[in-house]
């Protein structure tokens, strides 16, 4: 027989035994990571933040700990502001350009034609992600080169009788690094955004064209509306994306010429590894960190992600 | 059966045997003490053997060890490093020996040599040097002055060359200039006669009057050969009084206004920063270019091999030449620029004494010739200058009458890093960012602010 003492003994075990699934269930599925987060975000931040109170230079030495750095940044470096204005126009161009503009209608047109040839389209348009960077950018080189064997150059001259070759990384070099980042961003949203068109019960359409509703009649009241996630997950990711890559410019224009094309992050990287000034680097880093932080919040807030991500009505237990 | 074992036993013996004999011819050896060296080069198929001498200098000190009844061997183990140039190479080095994994000996750009001296990262040679005269007492006392920090020697050179304006006389001719007028050029611009202004004057001849694209053509990285143009514009980029760097606003902003001038009258190329080091020279190889502004080796090493000019002195005269780096104005002094590449020792190797030894080997005049010859450097010894081959190599004998005006670039700790914000002065000016008094306020206003004691006149 038992008593109401041993009916709440087994009830708090149970309790018990629910809890501890429930820690291990958390190291389990979270630990991993959590772990990673850690080690790949949270050290680098904090020995980031360690590097910039030092004077860290060439030799990788330290000799003291001084708020040096900082008063670079906002004292003595006359280039920053320069580099911060390009690198909004870097962002804000390629991201409203190419990565949700162009990426949208690469996804709205590839889903309203055949379904093989939209599939063609979409695997041509992936290629300059697929391809390694170096190879993607020397193709750019060839492209570009200001002689009479640029590819740019042999259309324009030979099909629309320019006179003299032109000469773009050094007269558009802004307009050349957002093409190049744009071509390899477009695909990113092109595959989110098709995935989502995909997405949307086909009757929903039939149901429109019964009413007399057009083709942009349809993007407009039935496509779009339903991609007002992607478009803001996109938007967000890839802003934070475009402010912290580089390598594309390096291998392109070097962040030439002179400071013309030097994005924050490819001058926190000439500054640090081509000057040796570490520790200055490691503080401009600081500010990357914090300008991406803040734009995710931002971004985090415009689009009302959080509605995004609530919790779902269905509970599976 | 018995005649299997007995076949076992005969092979075990023999094995046993052979073991043995082995084990008595190594004794000796074990013996020996084997010192290994580490030397770190960059890889550079302009001299393959400033490493190549050392690990042949590493046998006649074996050699000479072994005369001596000494137990240690050397053995030199070449780490290579794929650096562009020796800034960035340098700049790794230093990195490197920051984690304590540095080598025991590197080659290094002489001005390199005080940013590593200053970390204690060189040995410091005067001792040594003054204790192996028979390896290091005949080197040019001129060299020498490229090896010094503030305190004392901290290198020892390995080679030196002379930087120039390499032109074309064909083009000249063709641009119609007289053959006496091309021919007299080099004369006229030792003397002073011949101006900076000149030779954009007649690059642009060539531009206007020739099929030729370019007028002037530089390198396109950060590097001593347009350091010329700022010394022929007087400015030395060191305080003599103080050692710091000196930065002259004035003279900065007039040799800046060279470059300037050079690209407003489209004899530069206002990409020439964004050129290929290899497309520039099959620009002036092929005929392309006026002037090439570069160093004596870039015969040996591309212009005779890759591009055929002609290998005799008597053709190669008739149709290229070089002058050093022209006066600002009339009378005034030419230029031109060594850049000597040097050996320095770790401060930490465990072997200072067998590493200078190994060095004085590596300096011998046989070795350093062959090096001098097969890729036209100057060397370092006034013996060499007998040695036969190198009275051959005539480009040798030529280029060495521009170091009676030759400079060095300053051994300021510092140098390298001005370098690249005079080199970011340059390509603003060539792509039209910046005025000339804009990259003069531009390389004044950087260097303050990022590099230490930097004196500003």
């Amino acid at each position: 027989m038992t008593t109401t003492a041993d009916e709440l003994t087994i009830e708090r075990r149970g309790h018990a035994r629910s809890a501890a699934r429930r820690r291990t269930n958390f190291v389990i599925f979270l630990g991993p990571a959590i772990v990673l987060t850690v080690l790949f975000f949270v050290v680098p931040v904090i020995i980031d933040i360690a590097v910039s109170f030092t004077d860290l230079s060439r030799s990788l030495r330290i000799s003291e700990f001084t708020t040096e750095q900082y008063e670079k940044v906002f004292r003595t470096d006359r280039r920053l502001s320069q580099v911060i204005t390009l690198t909004f126009i870097y962002v804000f161009g390629t991201l409203a350009i190419f990565n949700v503009t162009f990426g949208l209608i690469l996804a709205i047109t590839t889903t309203a034609i055949r379904k093989v040839s939209g599939s063609f389209f979409r695997g041509v348009w992936l290629l300059p992600r697929m391809s390694p960077s170096v190879l993607y950018i020397l193709l750019w080189l060839w492209a570009v080169s200001p002689t009479e064997a640029g590819l740019v150059n042999q259309v324009l001259m030979q099909a629309f009788g320019l006179d003299a070759p032109l000469d773009l990384l050094t007269s558009a070099p802004i307009a050349l690094i957002i093409i190049s980042n744009g071509f390899i961003g477009a695909s990113m949203g092109m595959i989110i955004f098709t995935a989502a068109i995909r997405g949307i019960p086909e009757h929903l359409f039939h149901a429109a064209a019964v009413d007399g509703a057009g083709t942009f009649a349809k993007v407009r009241f039935i496509t779009l509306p339903a991609l007002r996630w992607p478009i803001s997950f996109v938007t967000i990711y890839q802003t934070l994306s475009l402010l912290v890559s580089f390598e594309y410019i390096l291998l392109l224009t070097k962040g030439g010429p002179f400071y013309d094309t030097t994005v924050y992050a490819l001058y926190v990287y000439r500054r640090a590894f081509e000057s040796g000034q570490y520790g200055y680097g490691a503080a401009l880093a600081l500010f990357l960190i914090v300008i991406g932080v803040v734009v995710a919040l931002i971004g985090w807030r415009f689009f009302d992600m959080e509605r995004l991500l609530q919790r779902p009505r269905i509970e599976v237990h | 059966m018995i005649h299997w074992k007995i076949g076992t036993a005969a092979l075990l013996s023999a094995a046993l045997a052979a073991g043995s004999a082995a084990f008595l011819a190594a004794t000796p050896l074990l013996a020996q003490e084997t010192v290994k060296l580490e030397l770190w080069s960059r890889q550079d198929p302009s001299g393959p053997l400033r490493p190549g001498n050392v690990v042949k200098a590493a046998e006649r000190l074996n050699k000479e060890l072994e005369a001596e009844g000494s137990p240690k061997r050397v053995e030199v183990a070449v780490r290579e490093s794929p650096a562009k140039g020796f800034d960035d190479d340098a700049l790794q080095l230093l990195k490197v020996f920051g984690i304590g994994e540095g080598p025991d000996i590197f080659i290094a750009a002489h001005e390199w040599i005080c940013a590593f001296q200053e970390d204690g990262f060189a040995l410091k040679l005067d001792d040594y040097i003054a204790k192996y005269p028979q390896h290091f007492g005949t080197i040019f006392p001129s060299l020498w002055s490229s090896a010094k920090c503030p305190d004392g020697t901290y290198a020892i050179p390995q080679d030196a060359e002379a930087r120039m304006f390499f032109y074309n006389k064909k083009l000249l001719r063709e641009a119609g200039y007289e053959a006496a007028f091309v021919d007299a050029m080099p004369e006229r611009a030792l003397s002073g006669d011949l101006t900076m202004d000149e030779v954009l004057e007649i690059g642009k001849a060539v531009v206007d009057k020739t099929k030729a694209q370019y007028g002037v053509l530089h390198r396109p990285n950060k590097g001593p050969d347009y350091i010329m143009v700022f010394n022929a514009y007087g400015n030395d980029f060191v305080d003599p009084a103080t050692g710091k760097l000196l930065l002259e606003r004035d003279k900065l902003a007039a040799a800046f206004g060279w470059f300037e001038r050079g690209v407003k009258e489209g004899v530069i190329p206002a990409n020439n920063t964004a050129m290929e080091f290899d497309a520039l020279r099959k620009e002036f190889y092929t005929g392309n270019a006026a002037f090439w502004m570069y160093g004596i080796w870039d015969l040996g090493s591309v212009g005779f091999p890759t591009y055929g000019l002609p290998q005799d002195e008597k053709a190669f005269f008739a149709d290229w030449g070089w002058i050093a780096g022209p006066a600002p104005e009339k009378g005034g002094s030419p230029v031109s620029l060594t850049h000597p590449i040097v050996y320095v020792i770790a401060a930490d190797t465990k072997e200072p004494e067998l590493a200078v030894r190994l060095l004085g080997h590596a300096s011998a005049a046989d070795l350093n010739t062959d090096h001098a010859v097969t890729t036209t450097h100057l060397g370092i010894k006034p013996e060499q200058l007998e040695d036969p081959r190198y009275a051959e190599a005539w480009p040798l004998a030529k280029a060495t009458e521009l170091l009676k005006i030759t400079k060095f670039l300053p051994n300021n700790s510092q140098f390298g890093d001005l370098n690249g914000i005079i080199y970011a002065g340059i390509q603003g000016i060539e792509s039209g960012r910046l005025s000339a008094e804009e990259a003069a306020d531009f390389v004044i206003e950087e260097a303050s602010a990022s590099l230490e004691d930097v004196i500003v006149k």
